[in-house]
């Protein structure tokens, strides 16, 4: 052990080659998380086009072809190449470090995850340079609008491939999280003890187990039906469009949960860090984590309600039952705020974004569950409103607040205060002024994925003041690319634990070293950092 | 000239499915200022004004008795939410045994063909849109397809759409009971032109409906 520790460690390399070869689980997960956050930048502009045409009626900035590329895209872009994978690499960052192990289980599968998602959305985006142009089916392809007699360009052939290497990426990554998390815990690392986040990952990747096989699937049977002559969904010959939808929602809205389960668990580590107390129903949350995510598996017909092809109230009723472990979340957050000691650091802003808007997004998801309501709601701009609530107020808002909390853990430097602070504002104000006039145009009648709209009632009014909305939130998104380049060239030395948290990420050194742990605290409790930071109380807080 | 949504609803379907609006809205209004309430007295109430050095506030957690309750009261409340969205489904779903009017809407890229049984087919595409002409007061089946892709006939003001799937057909009725003119649109993407496939809805006397079924060009 002497002779050993003797040893000098070897220089860790940081050329570009050591980048495209590594299996170190920390830099896949930066790799990841940079990787997304440009598919997000691209997603983004398209998002800004899209408000552009749209800021007054019988806009002529784009047409109709270009326009259907451009929220296929952003659909596309946002939900595969962005909010999932940016857990994902949040995951691959910090699980390995929460449970107190040197890497993943699976090093050389973890770096070829990482490159098939890095490639898959480059095919999706490729398909720009085709003649006919990218997939311009939605992000959702429903057959046979995305079959070859309708949908003939090889853009939905590159979307079919791009998307379905992402989803066998993500199942892989999933594989390696559960084992990790199951095989790979530090010595007093109990399940029981695991932090929330990795907690809400495990769920995930067993959701992930689940639901990615229905889209491959699905996928693949698109690209039979395109090329071999399949007709799986061609009614002319007995296939099915409902099948299609029936197999894209058994993914897609457990896909909903993969994109949120990972945020509630960063919203779980923020909020006691800023409150300075315990989570407060540690065991609560956890099994509502599973009790949402066996329940998700229930409900994806409650896409389909408008169809008349499916069992309305069986899928209506399952839906709203989501609504009870969503609600035991909330209680628990604000449970933790209790009696806090609550400072308002970037981190936690966002938390406090994420609990505002998140909210009504899940307030209308209840809304549109009720099929009655649906009827109306369904595929109008209310809907867009619904899940923008959900992925845009919720998951991005979660998604700064990751990126501010574990900034100095992953690079050793502080993002900027009050810069964050800034950002926080703009994002706050931007999203609110965009998406919720969206929930009125629905109403009015105003239906989703069109380029041009008429100017009766209060539409040229409502998307003006949701096209203005955009660009405050892209004022709030380019200052906190400014943020990243002020902390580049801040050489001021950050603490390990700068927050005074609480899980073991926080017990080695910022940025850690290769093999993560030098020493590992004792692990009595689900916060062994707090624990070895104020031992009076480290019995008091033990399970 | 084309009416948008209020709560003075056109079908009596509608007014089953504006009262579930309402009473939706209201309680998830409820909610939400509840919740919000609370997270915003508890970000103000105990923010921290003094040094990081300050003692630790009680580090207290877990509470059976308020944990099975903000569990028990959601799962009544989204019970009671459920049981009066069923039933105001049931009404609107519901199929008349005998319907007045029956007509076979066909949807395409991009238009709509209204064609009504024993009588006229109307048919129309963006460039001129077709006009479906329905009686106040009686009941009219709408018995929906469609000949290429997804499609989904919305009319707003109805608070209703189904969808036009190809290789099925399903079934909805209508009971106008207001006369007016309103939008109609397609609410499922169906390709480049999707924004353009809008059709006229015309609610009028039953007289008057008569007289147009002989001769629709009036």
């Amino acid at each position: 052990m002497s002779a050993q520790a003797a040893l000098p460690a070897p220089a860790e390399r940081t050329d570009l080659l050591s980048w495209i070869t590594t299996t170190d689980h920390k830099r896949i997960g930066i790799l990841y998380l940079t990787t997304s956050l440009c598919y997000f930048a691209v997603a983004g502009a398209l998002a800004l086009a899209i408000r552009t045409q749209l800021s007054r009626p019988a806009n002529t900035l784009v047409g109709p072809h270009e326009y259907a590329q451009l929220f296929t895209l952003h659909g596309t872009a946002m939900i595969f190449l962005f909010v999932a994978p940016f857990a994902l690499g949040l995951a691959n960052f910090l699980i390995p470090l929460q449970i107190g192990a040197p890497d993943m289980a699976f090093p050389r599968l973890n770096a070829t995850s990482y490159w098939m998602f890095l490639f898959g959305g480059l095919t999706v985006f490729s398909g720009a340079a085709t003649n006919e142009g990218a997939a311009a089916a939605g992000w959702t392809a429903y057959a046979p609008l995305s079959e070859i007699k309708i949908s003939t360009g090889l853009g939905q052939d590159l979307w079919i491939v791009g998307v379905f290497l992402v989803s066998i990426a993500t199942i892989l990554t999933a594989i390696n999280f559960v084992t990790t998390v199951f095989i790979y815990r530090a010595p007093g690392m109990t399940m029981w003890r695991i932090p929330i986040f990795t907690w809400e990952m495990v769920a995930t990747s067993l959701l992930i187990f689940m639901a990615f096989p229905a889209l491959a699937a699905d996928l693949l049977l698109l690209f039979v039906d395109r090329h071999l002559g399949g007709h799986a969904f061609d009614p002319a010959y007995g296939g099915s469009p409902i099948l299609y939808q029936h197999l894209f929602w058994f993914f897609g809205h457990p896909e909903v949960y993969v994109m949120i389960l990972p945020y509630f668990g960063v919203i779980s580590e923020i909020i006691p860090v800023f409150s300075r107390k315990p989570i407060f129903g540690y065991t609560g949350l956890v099994l509502a984590a599973f009790a949402i995510a066996g329940l998700s598996m229930g409900v994806w017909a409650h896409h389909m309600f408008t169809t008349g092809a499916v069992d309305d109230p069986f899928f209506s009723f399952m839906s709203f039952l989501i609504a009870v472990p969503t609600g035991v979340k909330f209680f628990n957050w604000i449970a933790t705020m209790w009696r806090g000691s609550i400072s308002f650091a970037t981190p936690m802003l966002f938390s406090m974004g994420f609990l505002m808007n998140f909210l009504l997004g899940g307030i209308t998801g209840v809304m549109v569950a009720s099929p009655p309501i649906d009827f109306q709601a369904h595929a109008s701009y209310f809907i867009v409103a619904h899940m923008h609530y959900v992925l845009g107020g919720g998951s991005l808002f979660a998604i700064f607040a990751a990126l501010f909390f574990w900034w100095p853990k992953m690079f050793g430097r502080k993002l900027d205060e009050r810069l964050g602070a800034i950002c926080f504002w703009l994002l706050f104000i931007g999203f609110n002024v965009t998406f919720l006039p969206m929930h009125f145009m629905g109403l009015e009648g105003m239906p989703r994925r069109v380029f041009t709209y008429p100017d009766t009632g209060h539409l040229a009014l409502l998307n003006a003041i949701a096209t203005s909305g955009s660009y405050i939130m892209l004022a709030g998104v380019l200052v906190f690319a400014w943020n990243v380049v002020v902390s580049a060239f801040d050489r001021t030395p950050v603490p390990d634990d700068p927050w005074d948290a609480n899980s073991l990420e926080w017990a080695t050194s910022s940025p850690p070293p290769e093999h993560n742990f030098d020493r590992l605290p004792p692990i009595r409790s689900e916060r062994p950092v707090f624990d070895a930071r104020h031992p009076e109380l480290a019995q008091g807080a033990a399970r | 000239m084309e009416r948008s949504l209020s709560l003075a609803t056109a079908t009596a379907q509608a007014s089953l499915l504006a009262s579930n609006w309402l009473l939706f809205a209201y309680v998830g209004l409820a909610v939400a200022l509840l919740v919000w309430g609370l997270i915003l007295f508890a970000a103000l109430r105990w923010r921290r004004r003094d040094t990081p050095q300050a003692p630790l506030p009680p580090q207290f957690r877990n509470n059976v008795g308020l944990e099975v309750a903000w569990t028990i009261v959601p799962l009544a409340l989204v019970g009671v939410l459920f049981a009066y969205t069923y039933r105001a489904e049931a009404g609107v779903e519901v199929l008349a045994a005998d319907p007045a009017v029956t007509v076979n809407v066909n949807a395409y890229r991009w238009g709509w063909t209204f064609a009504y049984r024993d009588g006229p087919t109307v048919n129309g595409s963006f460039a001129n849109l077709p006009e479906l002409v329905l009686p106040r007061g009686e009941t009219t089946r709408i018995v929906l397809t469609s000949s290429d892709v997804n499609h989904s006939f919305w009319i707003p003001a109805f608070l209703f759409k189904r969808d036009a799937i190809p290789g099925r057909t399903t079934a909805f009725d209508l009971d106008p009971t207001a006369t007016g003119t309103y939008a109609g649109h397609c609410a499922a993407f169906c390709g480049y032109d999707h924004a353009l496939m809008g059709f006229r809805v015309r609610v009028v006397e039953p007289g008057a409906f008569g007289r147009w079924l002989r001769s629709p060009a009036t």
